[in-house]
């Protein structure tokens, strides 16, 4: 059987998922071996921009007119594009100023040079090409990376955990920082797969990994509130990852 | 031959360009295009809480997010004049060794060297010359192994907040740690005999402006609020709440990046610009290193800072034990985070993340709320001296040939190891 030939793209972001493919360090190698990969411009400056793909793993969302067109290239090339992260899975950080002049904002920041420039609202992958699934995460779990790639080589379809957060952070015996510490927790409306690493660590989870399919937010926000956390405060949080979201 | 358009610079993080115009055999213009999308972080940040702003401005970059976490929250502390605790401070500066060897390692072993071996990436490099690489993967792995120890995790680091830690790690793990660093020892003078023995890389020469932290005991990435600036002969002290001295940020047309220049001259940040600024660091084994490597400071050639980033990969193992060892000899507490209370005021804050100076600088209202923000990346400062190193290694290149400038053009950027998620501006004070 041929390898599948495989591409990582990275769109406007910070590179963290392809940093965490490069992360597998002592598995790198390995899992290099079971596939083609065939463009990966981060890592490799010989690359086939136009072959046919098995599989396209996308991170970053789409901020400008060109980061469209490039992945609408992406899809016509893969037989299955995966979202790799928040940012492509949500529209992630840069997707909290939807709603907001864009115009403007370029410039407030850049002067009148500003205004030339190609930078469009940020989109998740879903909204510009049919994505085929997700991997989400900021960053994305190393180990998730590694069973996708496993399940994918068998014709698999991953899959990821569908709880929250609070059902990881439980079966390690936290202290609840929500309910006995009174802190402002996104635990119960994310999508677990993190091993409750924040709250481990006596830290709130931020909800860096998107809500949960199932989502309550508006029992959580209920609960917050009546914990004495103003609405707009709460309603921010929730946006920081996910803006579509939860909480309008 | 009229314009060299390199249209996408492989093995760098983000995306960037090079393009150089001539008339006849003068070079009239290069530009280093940076194209990465802007993210425009400031509209959300601006009314954020206090306690968001560093998991958000983390995301500015994660290969240097330990640096931008971490300049966040003593941008934060210094606005509300929060005192964490020395062993907080030794914590923190451990996480900056740690993110220094991952970059490091990542930047010389799978970016950088193929280059000078003429493979197009390491998985490549990895079939004929295996030890190699493996070798970065090594070094690589320890620094994210102390990232995760210390910071909860190695991209994106949420254990470190606003007055120290969530989980200060327990004794256990700090003895794993120190036997992992150990191991390292061996590994980052390996690195020495890896760049030692590449093909000299001599495009261009120039004379420098370099500008790094001067930290108190000239060895720290986070200690310390002064710029030094040196050249052949000359140097200059900025303190941070002057740092526009040092930034002078310009917009301009073809980057989203802006530049900077320090008197009108651009400058270079980085590992080589940390050498020239305190080359008392380099003593012992070190001492011993750049002899091996014929370095001489203040260099002329950019191409010197991937020699610069292997001395610091020995400098960072060293650091990284004496740490441990303070903290392991001090005994570790459990502390709690030191309470912060917000009041109206701003906080500049500059670190040397892995390529070089970051400042982060915010204004707050008297409830914590940030009422503007700025924040100045390595690869923006760095931005107007590679276009200068750019443009002089066309002038200096014997050969016409395009493929040859090229490459060479390539390869001077790459050793700047520029991060272009990082260099495009996202916040901006009013």
């Amino acid at each position: 059987m041929s390898k599948p030939t495989v591409g990582i793209f990275g769109l406007t972001g910070c590179a963290g998922d392809q940093l965490v493919v490069l992360n597998c360090e002592d598995r790198l190698l390995d899992v290099v071996a079971l596939i083609d990969i065939r463009d990966f411009l981060m890592a490799s400056s010989d690359n086939d921009t136009a072959c046919a793909l098995d599989i396209a793993l996308v991170e970053g969302a789409v901020l400008s007119k060109r980061d469209a067109e490039t992945l609408l290239a992406i899809r016509k090339r893969a037989k299955t594009l995966v979202a790799l992260g928040t940012c492509a899975v949500w529209g992630g950080v840069a997707a909290m100023d939807r709603g907001l002049d864009r115009a403007k904002l370029l410039e407030e920041v850049y002067g009148e040079v500003g205004c030339g420039y190609d930078s469009t609202p940020a989109q998740a992958l879903h909204e510009v090409v049919k994505v085929d699934f997700n991997i989400t995460g900021c960053p994305i779990e190393k180990e998730h990376f590694i069973a996708a790639v496993g399940a994918l080589l068998n014709g698999d379809t991953p899959l990821y955990p569908e709880y929250p957060v609070c059902t990881e952070c439980r079966m390690r015996e936290n202290n609840c920082l929500l309910i006995e510490h009174g802190e402002l927790c996104c635990g119960p409306i994310t999508a677990a797969g993190c091993n409750a690493r924040c709250p481990e660590l006596r830290v709130v989870c931020t909800g860096c990994r998107g809500p949960i399919g199932d989502a309550n937010p508006s029992s959580l926000l209920a609960t917050l509130q009546e914990r004495g956390f103003e609405r707009e405060r709460i309603a921010a949080r929730l946006r920081t990852f996910a803006p579509e979201g939860i909480v309008q | 031959m009229n314009t060299i358009v390199i249209d996408h610079l492989a093995r760098v993080e983000g995306h960037g360009g090079i393009t150089v115009e001539m008339e006849g055999d003068t070079v009239t213009n290069v530009r280093f295009d940076v194209f990465e999308g802007s993210r425009l972080l400031e509209p959300l940040l601006r009314g954020r809480r206090y306690d968001e702003v560093a998991t958000i401005l983390s995301r500015i970059c994660a290969i240097c997010s330990v640096a931008h976490a971490l300049t966040s929250l003593k941008a934060t502390e210094l606005a509300f004049g929060v005192r964490v605790s020395p062993q907080t401070e030794l914590l923190r500066e451990l996480m900056y060794r740690g993110e220094s060897i991952e970059s490091h390692a990542l930047h010389l072993f799978l970016l950088a060297v193929p280059d000078y071996l003429n493979y197009p990436s390491a998985t490549a490099l990895a079939v004929d010359k295996p030890a190699a690489v493996l070798l970065g993967l090594r070094l690589k792995k320890l620094g994210n192994l102390i990232q995760e120890t210390i910071g909860g995790r190695a991209v994106h680091p949420v254990n470190a907040v606003l007055g120290g830690f969530g989980r200060v790690p327990a004794f256990d793990q700090l003895i794993e740690l120190r036997s992992a660093v150990m191991q390292g020892m061996t590994d980052a003078d390996a690195a020495i005999d890896v760049v030692a023995s590449l093909p000299a890389a001599d495009f261009c020469h120039s004379d420098t402006l370099y500008a790094a932290l001067r930290s108190p005991n000239l060895d720290s990435y986070y200690a310390g609020d002064e710029v030094m600036v040196v050249s052949k002969g000359s140097r200059a002290i900025i303190r941070a709440p002057e740092y526009q001295e040092l930034t002078n940020e310009k917009a301009v047309p073809h980057s989203h990046a802006k530049h900077s220049t320090f008197r009108g001259s651009p400058f270079m940040v980085g590992s080589l610009a940390r050498l020239s600024v305190n080359p008392r660091r380099l003593t012992g084994r070190l001492a011993v290193a750049v002899k091996r490597l014929k370095l001489v400071l203040p260099a002329d050639n950019p191409m010197d800072n991937n020699k610069a980033q292997a001395l610091e990969l020995i400098n960072d193992v060293e650091r990284a034990l004496e740490l441990i060892e303070q903290l392991l000899r001090e005994g570790v507490k459990d502390e709690r985070p030191v309470p912060v209370h917000p009041r109206a005021g701003t906080g500049t804050a500059i670190t040397e993340a892995p390529r070089g100076l970051l400042i982060h600088s915010y204004t707050y209202d008297e409830e914590g709320r940030v009422v503007s923000a700025d924040v100045v990346t390595p690869t923006a400062l760095n931005a107007a001296s590679l276009e200068l190193h750019l443009r002089r290694a066309v002038e200096q290149c014997p050969e016409r040939d395009e493929a040859v400038i090229s490459k060479r053009l390539q390869m001077i950027a790459r050793a700047y190891d520029p991060c272009i998620s990082c260099s495009v501006h996202l916040v901006r004070k009013r």
